[in-house]
This record gives C-alpha cells, sequence and structure tokens, in this order.
C-alpha cells in the first residue's frame, strides 16, 4: 500500500463514516425508543440528496438547498410518522420494518416518477483543497466530518441538557415508566422521528456532491449503515459514533490495500465484534429490557 | 357503588390477556386518605387489577372512576396526569439517569418542583443527587420510584410490592412514610407483607384466582390470621 494514500484515505473514511454516522443515528434512536425498525430513513436520506440537487439546480447555491433538504426530510418524516407509523408503533419489530421498507419503496417509486431514472450530479460546493501532512484534502470533506461532529454534540446536548431529551433517554431504558409518570410518549416518538428524517435527509444532502444522486441510492448504503446501528449497540449515540468511524475507516482505507475488501471488510468486522460483544460495543442494557 | 365521595371506583372490571380472562367482575372503592390493600397468591391478579387501573391493560368490561372521571380507555400519561400514579414492582429506575434527573422527570409531567416533600420523607435522596439511579441498591430504588410518583401530589397511588427484596430497616421506614403519604393521597397497595399490611391499611381486599374473595374493613378483620386465611 502507498503510505502516502493514508491520509487522503483516514479523511476519506471519516466522511463516509460522517454520513454513515448521520444516517445510523436516526435508525439507533428510533430503534432504542420506539422499537421500530425504521428503514424509510433511507428514502429521507434520497429525499434531501435529490431536494439539494433540484434547488443547486435552479438557484446555484448548494447551502440552500442542504436547507431545503432538512426541511423536507423533516416534513416528509413527520408525515409519514403521523399517516404510518404512529399505527404501528405498539405491533412486532418485523411488522415496522416491512411497513419501513414498503414506505422507502414506494418514496423510491414517487423519486422515479419525479426525477426519473438517470443518475444526476451535484458539483461540490468548494472545490478547494488544503494541505495536510504534505498531502492535498478536499476542504468539502473536512466540512462534512465537522458537521457530523457539531450534530454529534447537539445531539449530546440534547439528550443530556434538556428535559425532552433526558425523557427520550430515559424512554429508550423504560417506556413504560416514562408514561407512568404522565408524560406523553407519543410526543417523544414524533420528536425523535422527526430528529431521525432530518438527520437522514442532512445526510443525502451532504453526500450528494460526493456521489451521483439516484434512486436507489438509499438501498445502496442500506448495508453499512445497519452495520454501523448493529456493531455501535442499538439505540446508543455512543456506539453509533465509534462504529461510523470504524466502518468508514474500513471501507476506506481496505480498499486502499485491496479493493474488494471495502465492500467485505465491514462484515467481517461486525461478525467479530458481535462475536466478542453479541449486543455490540454499547448496546447490552438495551437488549436486556 | 358509586358513593360520590370515593377517591377511586372500580365495578365490574374483567380484563382477559388474549382469550384468558385474568380478572373477573371487581369492584373496589378507595376513599380519601385511605389505605387500601389488596393480599393474595402470586398470580391472584393484583397486579393486572392495578396496571389496568393505571391504563396499562385495558379492560373488556367494568368502569374506573378516579373523582368523577372515567379512567377506562385513557392512555397511561392522560391517567398519571389525573392523579393515579402506578409505582410498578420492577424496581426499575431509569438506571442511565441522576437521582436528580429522575426526579427532573417526575416535576416535568406533574409541573411540581417543590421537592421538599420528598427529600422530607427520604432525607437520603439528597444525598444522592448527582448519582446514577443504577448504582443505588434496592431500598434506595424504591425511594426514588415513590419519590417521582409523589411529585404533584396524586390523588390515588398504586403501589405494587413495594417492600419485596427490602431490609427490615427500610420496609419500617416505607410503613411510615405510607402512613404520613396517606394524609395527602390515597394509596392501594400490593403486599405479601401481611404484618405491614395489616398495621397501616383500612381496608383489605383478598384476591385469588382474578376474583375478590373477601373484603376485610374493621380492625376485627384486619388481622395477620384473618388474611393468611386467603393465600
Amino acid at each position: 500500500m502507498d503510505t502516502s494514500l493514508i491520509v487522503p484515505g483516514v479523511i476519506f473514511g471519516l466522511s463516509i463514516g460522517s454520513i454513515y454516522f448521520l444516517m445510523a443515528i436516526g435508525l439507533s434512536l428510533c430503534f432504542g425508543l420506539m422499537r421500530i425498525i425504521s428503514l424509510d430513513q433511507l428514502l429521507y436520506y434520497s429525499v434531501g440528496a435529490y431536494i439539494t440537487y433540484s434547488v443547486n439546480l435552479h438557484t446555484g447555491s448548494f447551502w440552500l438547498g442542504v436547507l431545503a433538504a432538512v426541511a423536507a426530510g423533516a416534513a416528509v418524516s413527520l408525515a409519514i410518522e403521523r399517516i404510518v407509523f404512529r399505527r404501528i408503533y405498539e405491533r412486532d419489530l418485523t411488522f415496522s420494518m416491512i411497513t419501513s421498507f414498503g414506505v422507502l419503496l414506494g418514496g423510491v417509486g414517487i423519486i422515479k416518477f419525479f426525477w426519473g431514472l438517470v443518475p444526476r450530479p451535484v458539483p461540490v460546493p468548494i472545490s478547494e483543497q488544503m494541505s495536510i501532512f504534505g498531502t492535498e484534502i478536499p476542504i468539502y470533506r473536512l466540512i462534512v466530518i465537522l458537521v457530523a461532529i457539531a450534530v454529534y454534540i447537539a445531539i449530546w446536548l440534547f439528550l443530556n441538557r434538556t428535559i425532552i431529551g433526558k425523557a427520550i433517554r430515559a424512554g429508550i431504558e423504560n417506556v413504560e415508566h416514562v408514561e407512568g409518570l404522565g408524560i406523553n410518549v407519543a410526543r417523544l416518538f414524533t420528536i425523535t422521528f422527526l430528529i431521525a428524517g432530518t438527520l437522514s435527509a442532512l445526510a443525502g444532502a451532504l453526500h450528494a456532491p460526493l456521489i451521483m444522486v439516484d434512486p436507489h441510492m438509499g438501498l445502496e448504503v442500506l448495508a453499512f449503515v445497519f452495520m454501523v446501528v448493529i456493531i455501535g449497540g442499538l439505540g446508543s449515540i455512543k456506539g453509533t459514533l465509534i462504529s461510523s468511524i470504524i466502518v468508514g475507516q474500513v471501507v476506506s482505507l481496505g480498499s486502499l490495500i485491496y479493493a474488494p475488501l471495502a465492500q467485505m471488510a465491514p462484515f467481517a468486522i461486525m461478525l467479530l465484534i458481535l462475536l466478542v460483544k453479541p449486543t455490540g460495543l454499547f448496546g447490552s442494557v438495551l437488549l436486556k429490557r | 357503588m358509586n358513593t360520590g365521595s370515593n377517591l377511586l371506583d372500580v365495578e365490574g372490571l374483567s380484563v382477559s390477556y388474549g382469550s384468558a380472562k385474568v380478572l373477573f367482575d371487581i369492584a373496589l372503592t378507595v376513599g380519601p386518605s385511605q389505605i387500601v390493600a389488596c393480599v393474595g397468591r402470586n398470580g391472584a391478579g393484583k397486579t393486572t387489577l392495578l396496571k389496568c387501573i393505571a391504563g396499562f391493560l385495558k379492560p373488556v368490561a367494568g368502569s374506573i372512576t378516579a373523582s368523577a372521571a372515567s379512567l377506562v380507555g385513557l392512555p397511561p400519561y392522560d391517567i398519571a396526569k389525573l392523579g393515579v400514579k402506578y409505582i410498578p414492582q420492577d424496581k426499575k429506575v431509569f438506571s442511565d439517569l441522576t437521582v436528580r434527573e429522575n426526579l427532573e422527570l417526575g416535576s416535568y409531567a406533574t409541573k411540581d418542583y417543590n421537592w421538599e416533600p420528598v427529600t422530607t420523607y427520604f432525607p437520603k435522596l439528597k444525598t444522592l443527587m448527582d448519582r446514577k439511579a443504577g448504582y443505588l441498591s434496592g431500598g434506595e430504588r424504591q425511594m426514588l420510584m415513590i419519590g417521582r410518583a409523589i411529585l404533584g401530589n396524586p390523588k390515588v397511588l398504586l403501589v405494587d410490592e413495594p417492600t419485596e427484596g427490602l431490609a427490615p430497616s427500610i420496609v419500617s421506614h416505607l410503613k411510615n412514610v405510607f402512613r404520613e403519604l396517606s394524609k395527602k393521597s390515597a394509596l392501594i397497595i400490593v403486599e405479601q407483607n401481611l404484618p405491614l399490611v395489616c398495621a397501616i391499611s383500612d381496608k383489605i381486599y383478598a384476591m385469588n384466582d382474578g376474583r375478590i374473595v373477601a373484603e376485610l374493613a374493621n380492625e376485627a378483620s384486619i388481622r395477620v390470621e384473618v388474611c393468611e386465611q386467603y393465600l
């Protein structure tokens, strides 16, 4: 392996890990609190990317596109939560998985209807590079990493410093007890779902300039995002952060060593971690419930 | 029968788990400042009764009325807001949250930020405010669960097996706390500890196989020997 590729490889891994983190955090919170597998988060990711593409195309402003994407992700996820998920929260876990997969496929169909099948390019908003250890690194990838760090800090502050966040943490441990205190857990579910949908859309918006935006982009990252959630431990924010870094690095550095490793190695890492710790890195409390 | 002066009236209550009926035609009343106990063997339906009153289980028949408001069909958080609070037997506090955060949630739900009654009943909690609840002993957890439930001055407390697995000194402390609490709230206590039950209760319902088989409401009948007949 060419050692001069290590620094850009690490940065690439961190940026791709940041995208996985933004998507996985919502999936993880949704499972932790509501005990649902919300595959439709991948739809909000695609919606975020397409809205960014369209707004950027018509206004020339990528960052306006990101804002519009976040707003659209919030609106769509709120509508889906109200129309679909409120009716199935108390059902079996597999029910939510199948339902959300249906929402995802239906959503992909709507995307195809409006934007067609042809992959769409989104130009990188900042083409400048900066030198790190003598290697030129695209500034945009650093920005993606910084956004993910800012989101982690914001989510941490929300969960630890606000009463709604504390109620969500308590609900992750025991929803019945939270409800027994007189707290409307349906409202907590909506807030959590909204956060998840918004972050998924943000992930899609930020990822758009790094890939080609196409209707199946959500399905393409499905396996990696699930790996992040499972390795980190379902419901754990800290676990999600660490596992997204691990998976990002394995994908990036693995491809430097031997290209097929980028796809295969994360599965091997997941199996290894699950063999040692079946509940994921930080998932023990949840699975005891 | 609803007398109008009762804080809680349960009439003709039946509950099923799927096709298996577990409570049959339950009727009970709780008056202001009363401590009412439910005793019976394991599986008699005591916890099911409390969970049904608290809204965690839906009855297939019957009525539950608290201060003229029907509780049937209401979600648990609305029932709690009406002043009927359930303290489960599992002693599962929010272990990842500190004692202070656990109490904050009780305050958030009730908008009652006066923790003085809690720390008066349980002075030990004052010294544990910043400790994660997961590190508390069984007795401390029970104190915390009662503490966060009494915020907002509930009308009726549904207390499920509060002394199970606790040291005698803590049981004795809780006995005094329940007596004090009854000055402000009525209590329904499900409990296996018959000496405790007989010492604090104004009325005892004995349950067997999902039915109330006896109502002991006078001093002569509220005795351990009498209760034992129904276990």
